[in-house]
């Protein structure tokens, strides 16, 4: 069965999404969740791959960092690819590592031809170490930040070039970013190289409780709203007939399975072609 | 310095201040930055400490936080290795000398979450060996405490006995194992303690069973070795 379209695993649902008969079905973890030695997470995941195909999403390889991977966590990575053999695996544009010390978000930065090199030598870096193609997702972003020389876009497509890495592509990041920088978010995605889209990611964001909806947070706690359904249509639509795989991700403020399921069959029902979905 | 070895120095300096970084830094998009990182660790600790969380509070205990990640912010992305050091660390705050019984409880947290997150591969029995041996299963964590913090641990995890906690003021032993799927902890009194700190180094039952004997003449020492295997915290290979 193709994967089509998948949830964020949440092992709250682990006895629902073991019944649940959805064709196409798939799911995703971050892969630092199950970098431990044994358990009874890491068996629970493991049933899980028996029955549905698996995608490994980094948050802590730190890619636009200024220092190299660390190669422990490489290390800890690739075993995971080898034992669950993820049928994607992804990571951010952001870094969350600097002299040492981590930070458990996704930093923003000048997007300059420095940069650049950085990510490009980073992507290679962890490809080589884990044997396979990864993909690269957009950020959400907060704060306007002087000195970039390159579009997000066009560096993302540079991205792919140098290192052949694939794009992850984030409607609700993009929309996020959009409203918080004020971009337009059709362009944007416009503007992305086509046919590399490796995978799509839909979630919902909240308003930042001072300053309201000028500043929108990409909390993963809601439903996703009808903007970013608008605009995975435009995308799909664009993908043509090569529609990547799309996640429904979800990590606070969890409703039950059912709820997350009717969200991921819309986006199903999008990606099988069914248009009266799409309110555009 | 590069550029960007520039922008992440001083950014990730502004993460860790508290809001007294420079101009850049105040804005409220930039206090989206640092209220994730700093949450993000909080909430981490908070998963790897949930006696500690009771005993303390959501406010009081997001203060403690708060301030081991100054003094011990995160090394690495895998916020489950996140807190090693926080038992040692509350032990050394002023406060918990009116409550000394916390630094122990936190450990026991720890303890149970390595326990939790072992590797599952014990070592394989061999019947054949002429020596029996006894080994450690990779789950298995012990300690002996200066105060009753084992049972203040169990309560907690047992809301029913919580009503009547009123423990007596002794020392404590305590060992976590998982043999299967759950971590099982108990209470332990010294000749067990004894004896799994004897098999630390896996060796022979019978200089096992002589050293914990000598030390304890009037213990049940093959009784002790039942419970040991039983618990899952010993294995004989």
């Amino acid at each position: 069965m193709t994967p089509t379209a998948g949830l964020s695993f949440k092992p709250v649902h682990y006895e629902q999404a073991m019944a649940c008969p959805a064709a196409g079905l798939w799911f995703e973890v971050h892969a630092e969740n199950y970098m431990v030695e044994g358990g009874p997470r890491l068996a629970m995941l493991e049933t899980l791959r028996g029955q549905f195909p698996l995608s490994l999403h980094g948050v802590g390889l730190s890619l636009a960092g200024i220092d190299e991977p660390d190669r422990d966590h490489l290390g800890r990575f690739k075993r995971l690819v080898d034992r669950f053999e993820p049928f994607l695996v992804s990571e951010h544009l952001a870094w969350s590592r600097y002299d040492g010390t981590s930070f458990p978000d996704l930093l923003p930065f000048p997007r300059t031809s420095e940069a650049l090199d950085v990510i490009t030598r980073n992507i290679d870096i962890t490809q080589s170490a884990l044997g396979r193609q990864i993909l690269i997702e957009n950020p959400s972003l907060y704060m306007q930040l002087e000195g970039h020389e390159w579009a997000e876009s066009l560096f993302l497509a540079e991205l792919v070039k140098r290192t052949g890495c694939g794009l992850l592509i984030d409607v609700n990041n993009v929309f996020v970013s959009a409203t918080n920088l004020g971009f337009n978010p059709l362009s944007y995605l416009d503007a992305l190289p086509r046919g590399v889209i490796g995978e799509i990611h839909l979630a919902g964001h909240s308003p930042d409780p001072l300053l309201g909806r000028s500043l929108l947070i990409d909390s993963h706690d809601a439903p996703i709203c009808d903007e970013v359904w608008q605009l995975y249509g435009w995308l799909l639509a664009r993908c043509g007939t090569d529609r990547p795989p799309t996640l429904i991700e979800r990590d606070d403020h969890i409703p039950e399975f059912d709820v997350l399921l009717a969200e991921r069959d819309k986006a199903a029902a999008m990606m099988a072609g069914h248009r009266e979905v799409v309110h555009a | 310095m590069p550029d960007l070895a520039i922008f992440q120095r001083d950014f990730a300096e502004a993460l860790m201040a508290d809001g007294q970084s420079g101009p850049s830094f105040r804005s409220q998009a930039f206090a989206v930055y640092r209220n994730t990182s700093a949450r993000g660790v909080v909430e981490a600790l908070r998963a790897s400490y949930p006696t500690i969380d009771m005993l303390l509070g959501d406010e009081a205990f997001t203060q403690v936080a708060l301030e081991y990640r100054r003094d011990r912010p995160p090394a690495g992305p895998v916020l489950s290795d996140y807190g090693r050091e926080f038992a040692s660390f509350l032990g050394r705050q002023p406060w918990t000398c009116e409550l000394p019984y916390v630094a122990d409880v936190a450990l026991l947290d720890w303890l149970w979450l390595e326990s939790f997150l072992a590797s599952d591969e014990a070592p394989v029995p061999n019947q054949f060996a002429g020596n029996a041996r006894i080994a450690l299963h990779p789950s298995a964590r012990f300690a002996w405490l200066s105060t009753p913090a084992m049972t203040i641990w169990l309560a907690h995890r047992d809301p029913w006995s919580m009503a009547e906690l009123e423990p007596d003021w002794v020392e404590e032993g305590a060992l976590f194992a998982r043999p299967g799927h759950s971590v099982r902890a108990e209470l332990i009194d010294p000749p067990l303690h004894r004896m799994l700190t004897e098999c630390i180094v896996p060796a022979s039952v019978a200089d096992v069973v002589t050293n914990v004997a000598s030390a304890f003449p009037t213990a049940d020492v093959p009784s002790l070795l039942r419970r040991g295997v039983a618990s899952g915290a010993l294995i004989l290979t």
